[in-house]
């Protein structure tokens, strides 16, 4: 699965890149993320929850390692989650550009999912991934906003 | 497979179900179970309790109301829906939609209210209920409430229900006069999940011009979505072929469908064209028959 698109942040391209790869940022705004920490400079591990529809019961543990880093224009990180109800495995090439006063994202996942959660809700991967990323871009964009205004992080 | 242990209710009233729903926020209701059982027993949901609304007899049932409209029961099968008399004449486009809904061994069982309730992306009954511009009878142990089928539906799987809340009812407007109406899809096999579906109401004026084109399509997004550019490629139009045109390809930027196994998003476009070109084809024609 080809998850691609693009997303504009209205802030410098440091504080963006400051934000995404902060973990209690990801934990606040990636949709069904439990917990999350840095394990290592480059290693993230986690828990998330998928919550749509009748599936409620769906929990992943998340590892994400970062390669390939270039502050602050680009990164990729290396996804892998499994749970009982299946896995994903796969990457994620982030690239940053100024863009005026703020920041342009672009993003291109490649992405295999297996497992129950893949015989059973084939036809509604692309929607769900979608829409949990637009909700946590969205919800970055808002801590973005927060923290440039002055606010706490 | 079998489910996860939960608890089991069986109300004898819409009240006592109300009650034990806003008592136990892990409860789910039971309506016909034609998607939540298969998903409690693939172990993907795991309600702590469910409370069957199977024996509420006050839910069931359709209604011819004063104003020309009806009232449907939550609680109503699909097939009653598809057999009955008089939604194929006060909502033909209702019962249009009716066979397209899984197969009849689905439909004996499965209900319109835990249809709607559901909001899967692919279903039938959402795209027509915002097309006839049905109201949602809600209620909870809190009281009862309207919201106009258009604001029910707020995303993938996700409605305007809150806790402890259920569906009670639909009641759809009696069809305007010069109206017509139309529904297609098309799945792979019949009963599958579409790959595309318009729904389509065309009101004329006096004059057979169009005053309002309600087209609203599914399976292309993330629940029901109104084509408000293809409705305004028609507004004012007589809904001639060069108008109808217009809108199916207007309906391209209404949409933005995605992939899966079956269909690549660029198809899915293609066919919401097609579909729409047909359904407005169609919907045209019976609201000039109307209009005679």
């Amino acid at each position: 699965m080809i998850v691609e698109g693009s997303h504009f942040f209205p802030g410098p391209r440091d504080a963006v890149w400051t934000l995404l790869l902060d973990p209690d940022v990801l934990a606040k705004t990636m949709p069904g993320t439990a917990s999350i920490a840095r394990v290592a400079d480059d290693r993230y591990e986690g828990t998330m929850a998928m919550g749509i529809g009748p599936i409620t019961a769906a929990v992943f543990d998340v590892v994400i390692t970062i390669t390939d880093q270039a502050a602050p224009e680009h990164y990729t990180m290396q996804i892998e989650g499994r749970g009982k109800f299946g896995f994903t495995r796969g990457k994620a090439a982030v690239t940053l550009a100024s863009e005026g006063t703020g920041t342009s994202m672009r993003y291109q996942a490649d992405l295999v999912v297996g497992g129950k959660i893949a015989a059973v809700g084939q036809r509604l991967l692309d929607s769900v991934s979608k829409m949990m990323l637009r909700q946590g871009l969205d919800a970055m964009t808002r801590e973005l906003e927060h923290r440039l205004a002055g606010g706490a992080a | 497979m079998k489910p996860p242990v939960f608890e089991y209710h069986r109300p004898d009233s819409l009240n006592e179900a109300l009650a034990l729903l806003g008592a136990h926020p892990d409860a789910k209701p039971l309506a016909g179970g034609q998607s939540l059982i298969p998903a409690m027993n693939f172990r993907l949901a795991a309600p702590g309790r469910l409370v069957d609304l199977n024996a509420l007899d006050e839910l069931a049932g359709i209604e011819e109301t004063v104003e020309g409209g009806l009232r449907i029961g939550a609680m109503t099968r699909h097939r009653a829906v598809e057999l009955s008399a008089a939604v194929a004449a006060r909502a033909p486009l209702l019962a249009a939609a009716m066979p397209f809904i899984a197969h009849r061994q689905i439909r004996n069982r499965g209900t319109i209210g835990g249809s709607l309730a559901h909001a899967d992306p692919a279903a039938e009954l959402p795209a027509v209920v915002v097309a006839l511009e049905a109201q949602l009878v809600l209620a909870s142990s809190r009281g009862e409430r309207m919201v106009p089928a258009a604001e029910f539906f707020t995303g993938l799987f996700a409605t305007a229900l809150e806790d402890g809340e259920l569906i009670t009812a639909i009641e759809i407007p009696a069809p305007p006069p010069r109206s017509g109406s139309a529904f297609l899809e098309l799945a792979r096999r019949h009963g599958d999940y579409a790959l595309v579906g318009v729904t389509a109401v065309v009101i004329l004026d006096s004059e057979r011009r169009v005053t309002d084109a309600r087209i609203v399509l599914f399976s292309v997004g993330e629940g029901p979505v109104r084509a408000a550019r293809a409705e305004a490629a028609l507004a004012g139009t007589t809904g001639d072929a060069a108008a109808r045109e217009a809108a199916a390809d207007a309906v391209q930027g209404d949409i933005d469908p995605s992939a899966d196994i079956h269909a690549s998003s660029a198809y899915r476009r293609q066919l919401a064209s097609v579909l729409t070109r047909r359904a407005l084809a169609a919907a045209l024609g019976r609201a000039v028959d109307a209009a005679r």
